[in-house]
Formats: C-alpha cells, sequence, structure tokens
C-alpha cells in the first residue's frame, strides 16, 4: 500500500451530550477500497462530513493526502469527489448542465469517460433534474464524482435507488478506479456491494469505529456454517463446545460452529456422515454476529 | 402475526390535522401582530389628535387626497378613531394577509408536494382530492385562528373609553382584515395546482396581488376609473368599508372568488399526477450552459425568474406612481396635507412629496426583493444542494460572498430601476421631477434592503433555522412602525427600529447620506461577522 490517503485521530462529533462519533481513529493507504459500515445512526455519514468539512469536529482531526479537513477544506476537495446517498439537486437544470456545473466547479473533467458514464449508466442527460426518478438523479451523482477522477472517491450509500443493472454498472466503475490507483472509501448498507469491491472493512457501532481490516481477519468474528447429512439419527450435540444454531430436517443437520471445527467433526463421525458442507460467514453474516442478530446461539436442537 | 391496533380517531384525516396543526401555528403569531397594530393605531389616535380641531385638520389634509387614497385606500370619517384606524392600518394588514395568504397555502400544498411528504401522505387513507379538500380545511382553521386572534384584542382596544368602538363592528372589521388571506390563501391552493414547484407557485399568486394591487391603486386614484374597484379582489375588501360605512353585499365576490378558486383548485388537485404540474412543464430541453461556469453563475441563474419578477414589480409600480404624481400633487400643494405627509418624512411640495410617499412603497417592494435573496441562499443549505458545491474546491466564504455580491447588485439594479421607471411615468406627464433626482431616490431604496439583507446574513451565519423569521419579521416590524407611527408623533425609539423610518423620503427630501452610510455599514457588517460564523459551524438542514 502507498502513503496515507485518510487518517483521522480522536476524530469526535457530539450533539448536546450523545456523541455521534467518539473519538475515531482511522487511516486509509492511497489506492485501498474501504468499507464502511454500521447501522443507521452508528455514524458512518457523520465520519464523511467531518471529513469533507461540512461540519465541525467536537474533538480530534482528521487529513485527506496530508492536508488538514478543516483548516485545508478547498485544497482537500480538489483531490476528491463525493457522492451523496441523497440526490438532491437543483429540479430545473438538466443531467447534462449539472454536470458541466459540477465539472467546472470542480474545475477537472475527463469528458471521454464521464461520456462513457453517461452511456454505461443509461442516462437521458436532456431531461430535467425534476423528471428524473430517484434512481437516475442518483446516477448524476455519481457520474459528476467519477468524471473528474479524482484520487480519492468518498461514496455515503453511492447506490441508493439503483436497480442491480445499474449497481453492477456502478461496481464496474469503482474496479476501474481502484485499477487506476484511485482510493474509495464507501459506506454502504447493501453487504454483498462492499464484500465485492473493498480491501477492507470497519464496522461502526454507537460511533465507535469496533472492527477494522480484510475480511480473512474478520472471520473470527462470526462461526462456520456447517450442513451434515448423516445415515444415522441425529447425535446430542448440547455439549459440543462451539456449536450453536443447531437445527435439524430429517437426516440433515444444520448448526454453527466457533472456533475449532473438531469436537464436532468427531460426534458427527459416530452417527455416520455421509455428506459434510461448511462454508465461512459472509460479510453479512459477519455484520449480524457483531450486532448479536445471528450466530448467537439460543436455538435448541430439535 | 398480531393484530394491529388502531391508532387516532381518523387516520383518513390525517392531511387535514397535519395542515390544521401548521395553519394554526403561523395564525396565532400573525394574528397577534394584526391585533396589536390595530390597537395601535386606535390608541396613537387617541393621544395624539385630542382635540376636534386636529381631527378636522388631519381630515381637511387626507379626506379628498387622491394619492393617500391610491397607495392606501379611501380616507372617510378621520374626524373618528374608528375612520382613522381603518385609514392608518387597513391596506398594511390587507396586503400583510394577502402575502401571509399565499406563502402559507403554498407552503403547505406545492411544498409539501416538492419535499415529497405529499406522496407519504397520499399513501394513507385518502385520495388526491380527498387531500387537497382536507388541505383547504385545515388552512380555513388556520384563517379562523387568525379573525379569531384580531377580533379579540380589537374588541378588548375598543373598550377603551377613548376608543370606544362596538364589538359589533369590531367583528366585523377584523373579518375584512382577514378576507384577503382567505381569498389569497385560495388563490395559493389554486397556483399550487398550476406551478411546477412551490417557488413558481408563491410567484403566480404574488403576481396575481401586485395585478390586484395596481388596478386598485388606478381605481381610488381619482382618474374617473373608480368602477375599476370590482375588478380587483383587494378592491372588494375595501368596499366592504368597515367601521365606516359597511357593505356586507361585498362579502358576496368574496366569498364566490374563494369558493371558485378552492373548487378549482381541488378539481385540478384530482386531475393530476402527484408532483406534475398544470401548466405544461417541458421535462427535456438541450442545454443552456451560460452561466453555468461556477457558483457565482448559478447563483445568478437559480434566482433569475424570481428576480426578474420582482424588477418588473417595481418598474411598474414606478411607473404608476410617476403617472400619478403631478395630478396628485397638485391637490396637496399649498394645503394643510402637506404637514402631514412631512410627518410621513415627506416635505416638499406637488409631485415631489407624493412620489416622497410612494417611494416608501417601492423601498419595501426592494426589501422584500433581499429577503428573498437571502430565503434562496437558506434554502441551497437546508435542501442539501450546497453540499455539492462545498465538497468541490469552493469555500463557504467564497460561495457566500458572491451570493451577498449578487445580492447587493440586485438590490442596486432594483433602486436605480425604480428611480428610472417612476421617471418614465413622471416625464410622460411632465411633472417636473429630474431623471437624476430620482436615481438618486431610487438608489436611496437600497440602505434599508442592505440592512436587512446583513441581519439576515448574519443569522444565516449564527442561527441559519431562524432566518427566514428573522428576516420577515425584521421586514414586517419595519413597515408596521413606519406606517402605524409614521402619520402621528410616536415614541422615537419604537420609530428607531424601523429601517424605513430611518431612510429619507426622497424625492421629497434629500437622502441623508449619513443615515444611509450608517445603514450600510451595518448590512455590511452583519454580512462580514455572519460570513464568519458561517464559516465555523455545521451545516444545517430543515
Amino acid at each position: 500500500m502507498g502513503a496515507t490517503a485518510i487518517h483521522t485521530e480522536g476524530l469526535t462529533k457530539r450533539y448536546g451530550g450523545v456523541a455521534a462519533l467518539d473519538h475515531l481513529d482511522l487511516d486509509v493507504s492511497q489506492g485501498e477500497v474501504v468499507g464502511f459500515l454500521g447501522p443507521n445512526g452508528a455514524g458512518k455519514t457523520t465520519t464523511i462530513r467531518l471529513l469533507l468539512g461540512l461540519i465541525l469536529p467536537s474533538e480530534g482531526r482528521g487529513e485527506i493526502f496530508g492536508l488538514d479537513c478543516q483548516r485545508q477544506p478547498v485544497e482537500t476537495h480538489r483531490r476528491l469527489a463525493f457522492v451523496a446517498g441523497e440526490a438532491n439537486l437543483w429540479p430545473s437544470l438538466t443531467g447534462a448542465e449539472t454536470l458541466h456545473l459540477l465539472g467546472r466547479v470542480q474545475g477537472q473533467v475527463d469528458e471521454a469517460y464521464r461520456d462513457e458514464l453517461v452511456a454505461r449508466f443509461e442516462l437521458d442527460p436532456t431531461k430535467k433534474i425534476r423528471a428524473y426518478s430517484k434512481g437516475n438523479r442518483q446516477k448524476v451523482i455519481l457520474i459528476g464524482a467519477l468524471m473528474a477522477r479524482p484520487d480519492l472517491l468518498v461514496l455515503d450509500e453511492p447506490t441508493s435507488g439503483l436497480d442491480p443493472l445499474m449497481e453492477q454498472a456502478f461496481r464496474h466503475s469503482i474496479r476501474e478506479a481502484r485499477d487506476l490507483g484511485q482510493t474509495v472509501f464507501l459506506s454502504s448498507h447493501i453487504m454483498s456491494e462492499v464484500e465485492a469491491l473493498c480491501d477492507r472493512v470497519g464496522i461502526l457501532r454507537a460511533g465507535k469505529l469496533v472492527e477494522m481490516g480484510t475480511l480473512t481477519e474478520m472471520r473470527h468474528l462470526s462461526a462456520v456454517s456447517v450442513e451434515a447429512t448423516l445415515d444415522g439419527a441425529v447425535p446430542d450435540l448440547s455439549g459440543v463446545p462451539g456449536v450453536s444454531a443447531v437445527q435439524v430436517d430429517g437426516r440433515v443437520l444444520r448448526c454453527h460452529v466457533r472456533d475449532s471445527i473438531e469436537p464436532l467433526l468427531k460426534v458427527l463421525a459416530t452417527a455416520g456422515v455421509t455428506k459434510l458442507l461448511s462454508r465461512e460467514p459472509s460479510l453479512e453474516e459477519l455484520f449480524l454476529a457483531l450486532y448479536g442478530g445471528y450466530g448467537q446461539g439460543g436455538e435448541t436442537q430439535s | 402475526m398480531r393484530t394491529p391496533v388502531p391508532i387516532g380517531r381518523s387516520p383518513g384525516r390525517v392531511v387535514a390535522d397535519l395542515t390544521t396543526r401548521r395553519a394554526v401555528r403561523s395564525a396565532i403569531i400573525w394574528g397577534y401582530i394584526f391585533g396589536i397594530a390595530i390597537a395601535w393605531s386606535a390608541i396613537s389616535y387617541t393621544t395624539i389628535y385630542k382635540t376636534q380641531a386636529q381631527r378636522d385638520a388631519l381630515a381637511a389634509a387626507y379626506g379628498s387626497n387622491k394619492a393617500t387614497s391610491a397607495l392606501f385606500g379611501p380616507a372617510p370619517q378621520l374626524q373618528t378613531v374608528a375612520g382613522f384606524t381603518v385609514f392608518k392600518i387597513s391596506m398594511t394588514l390587507i396586503i400583510l394577509g394577502a402575502v401571509w395568504g399565499l406563502l402559507t397555502s403554498t407552503r403547505l400544498l406545492r411544498g409539501q408536494e416538492d419535499n415529497g411528504r405529499w406522496e407519504i401522505l397520499l399513501a394513507g387513507q385518502t385520495t388526491r382530492r380527498g387531500a387537497a379538500i382536507q388541505a383547504l380545511g385545515g388552512l380555513g382553521i388556520g384563517v379562523f385562528m387568525l379573525w379569531a386572534l384580531t377580533a379579540v384584542i380589537t374588541v378588548l382596544t375598543g373598550l377603551d373609553s377613548k376608543v370606544d368602538i362596538p364589538a359589533g363592528p369590531v367583528l366585523y372589521f377584523a373579518l375584512a382584515m382577514v378576507a384577503p388571506a382567505v381569498m389569497f390563501l385560495a388563490a395559493g391552493a389554486l397556483t399550487s395546482q398550476l406551478a411546477p414547484t412551490r417557488r413558481q407557485a408563491a410567484t403566480y399568486a404574488a403576481s396575481f396581488l401586485g395585478v390586484c394591487y395596481a388596478v386598485r391603486m388606478i381605481a381610488d386614484a381619482g382618474v374617473g376609473l373608480h368602477a375599476l374597484i370590482w375588478a380587483s379582489p383587494l378592491g372588494w375588501v375595501e368596499e366592504l368599508q368597515p367601521l365606516t360605512s359597511p357593505q356586507p353585499l361585498a362579502l358576496l365576490p368574496i366569498a364566490a372568488f374563494t369558493a371558485l378558486l378552492a373548487v378549482v383548485a381541488v378539481r385540478l388537485a384530482g386531475n393530476r399526477d402527484v408532483g406534475a404540474s398544470t401548466v405544461p412543464d417541458r421535462a427535456s430541453r438541450r442545454p443552456h450552459l451560460r452561466l453555468l461556469s461556477g457558483p457565482t453563475g448559478l447563483a445568478i441563474r437559480m434566482v433569475r425568474p424570481t428576480v426578474v419578477g420582482w424588477w418588473v414589480a417595481i418598474a411598474a409600480s414606478g411607473i404608476l406612481f410617476g403617472l400619478i404624481a403631478k395630478s396628485a400633487g397638485g391637490t396637496i400643494s399649498g394645503s394643510s396635507v402637506q404637514q402631514v405627509f412631512s410627518k410621513l418624512g415627506a416635505g416638499g411640495t406637488g409631485a415631489d412629496a407624493v412620489l416622497g410617499v410612494c417611494f416608501l412603497v417601492l423601498a419595501v417592494l426592494v426589501a422584500f426583493l433581499a429577503t428573498g435573496q437571502l430565503t434562496a441562499a437558506r434554502s441551497e443549505e437546508s435542501e442539501g444542494r450546497l453540499d455539492h458545491l462545498l465538497v468541490r474546491p469552493v469555500s463557504r466564504s467564497s460561495w457566500l460572498g458572491r451570493r451577498v455580491l449578487v445580492a447587493i447588485a440586485v438590490l442596486v439594479v432594483a433602486g436605480v430601476g425604480a428611480g428610472a421607471f417612476t421617471w418614465i411615468g413622471a416625464a410622460s406627464q411632465h411633472a417636473g421631477v429630474h431623471f437624476t433626482t430620482l436615481l438618486v431616490a431610487g438608489l436611496n431604496l437600497v440602505p434599508p434592503a442592505i440592512t436587512i439583507f446583513g441581519i439576515g446574513v448574519l443569522t444565516f451565519g449564527v442561527r441559519p433555522r431562524a432566518t427566514t423569521i428573522v428576516v420577515y419579521t425584521l421586514l414586517g416590524w419595519s413597515l408596521l412602525v413606519v406606517i402605524v407611527g409614521g402619520i402621528g408623533a410616536a415614541n422615537h425609539w419604537v420609530l428607531d427600529t424601523s429601517v424605513f423610518h430611518q431612510m429619507a423620503s426622497a424625492p421629497a427630501v434629500q437622502p441623508h447620506w449619513e443615515a444611509n452610510g450608517v445603514m450600510t455599514a451595518i448590512g455590511v457588517a452583519g454580512a462580514l461577522l455572519g460570513g464568519f460564523a458561517f464559516r465555523r459551524r455545521d451545516l444545517q438542514g430543515e
């Protein structure tokens, strides 16, 4: 990895007595694609708005490419582009006029790439913003950011309102950006999107960064899913360490296993296993595990 | 699955409840303002014009004067508290009520549609037509509250032995004062169905109000066209003649007009798609890239339709004032009316004196233009569009500074235009007023507007969500003080709080350059401090 693209130290934002973001320490290297996850109100958008200088920190500081986000916003913004989840644009302008305006304000546009993006996202630029659907307005913002070929793309729920085909077009565009060495900071609720695109993932909870790492590094957060087809009766698994969420459907057993799978295999071997499947948790499962909604046991053997 | 438990009494009436709540909240504020303004006017008359001789002099000055009649309406029975109160305050309340009505209904109808909330409400147990009816019902309750508060405060004032106006006539007077609010609530409801955005809906309704005012002015200007009074809804209100010679039959056209507008609005609401407009709005067009090179050009392009509308209104008013200046001035030369005009700050003689008072109206229009610039800037922030500029290499200072410069340019052009177009009207009647005199009088309108604008920018920097309420309150207060306090004596501390009182009534008198300098300095200081504060706060939505 290269030099640091985003760096924060103790970045904190309080509204009254409530900490929307609590001492965030974060480093994103140049060329990385980093996902930022968390439920509603976890502090994702607050982090982004602090980095963009749209709101002021209560404590701490943030840097983008070594430039102070609060003190040098103009210099910082020359090197980044932002996509918001809410596509509030000027209703009386057309798509083409909006893209022209955003390009002129940004100060740099790859015009050929812009035209390619317009075609890729199937945007009719002659329409007025007020005549666009939510998804089409989102496309305008996306194209407006991507066409500048910035060093850093800051994306806050960027695919909100896009259909699955356009979601694929978005993923293609982000991969292109990564291949060109652009850094991407992606806040999203779509786990498959983050899983498919991101080198590292950070998970926020109640304003605090509770996990940060690659997907492989984060697998320890959740159990492995196991599905076994047995010859005989399903044995009692209540005493097997690490096993939870046991479900039995005839001779098919499904459960989750934390830590070592060996104790489970020993018990299953005595019952005669004809087929065994195990799968590592998806990012969604990891996320839910972290928030206590999945894989925490509690189900009893049936 | 558990069975959902019903909550609330009537889910089908949610739109009515929401609209009522918001309309009543606003109506309570304005009801107090209406009531206090009337009370102030009545009580000030009893303290200033104590003797019959003073009252007779006042009646002689204003009673048959066509210039003041054109501006403020006829002035019968100025020897009485009731007659004076009607003359002094009614036109101000008529205009304020109409503006309140059109802004409230476009906000609660088209505004809700613009921000997507209308769709959520329509997903409930109602229809497009039903929701429009409910909203009109809610607005009706709001205007009832406006009438009730105005009436209560005025009845209490009438109990004063010196004022001594019976409750019956007072209730009718209050009804007359809120009648424009009723009609323009309905007008706003109709334009909300016609226009594609709330701003355009309000502009359509405001333009209609301007036409109504102009037609009424011509009817009252003593140029033989008094029959035109029946061509203007504001004329119908005038014909109600509360507290002097009540003509309740004039309620008929008011009621019929309101009902017609409401029925058409409801029908249109039922016959169009949500979010669409009745007036064709082309969804596609070739790109027009002029001015879209940065924040300054964007600001100009976004405010251009509204600003041009205000410029046209100011120019048309200027021409109209110029046309009547000579004839109206002739009726006051050498009469005691000059003394009364002097109390309004308009010394001089003839056309100059009349134009001195007329330019007060133009000053109000220019100030409205200033407040509009500021609320437009605030809506860029509150609706999230400013984010798209400030996340690019545009500093907050640069963005706000450009908006301020655009606004000042808009105000200066408005002032110059006011002077130039008034001269065109006056010159066509050989009124003998010099072009440069009126040009200077036009520029004299700018400092009060800059003061309001600067204080507004300061509010924007410190408490952005209070921006709109602060600038409109400041404007309304200044207007109220200068109208209510201007004719008679009033506490100078109160008078000094009005920016219009600080403005000399040019061309009747020479502009007070010192006062203009102070007002401009206050405005500039407010803008600078506001800019400083804006750099040090969070961007804030609605």
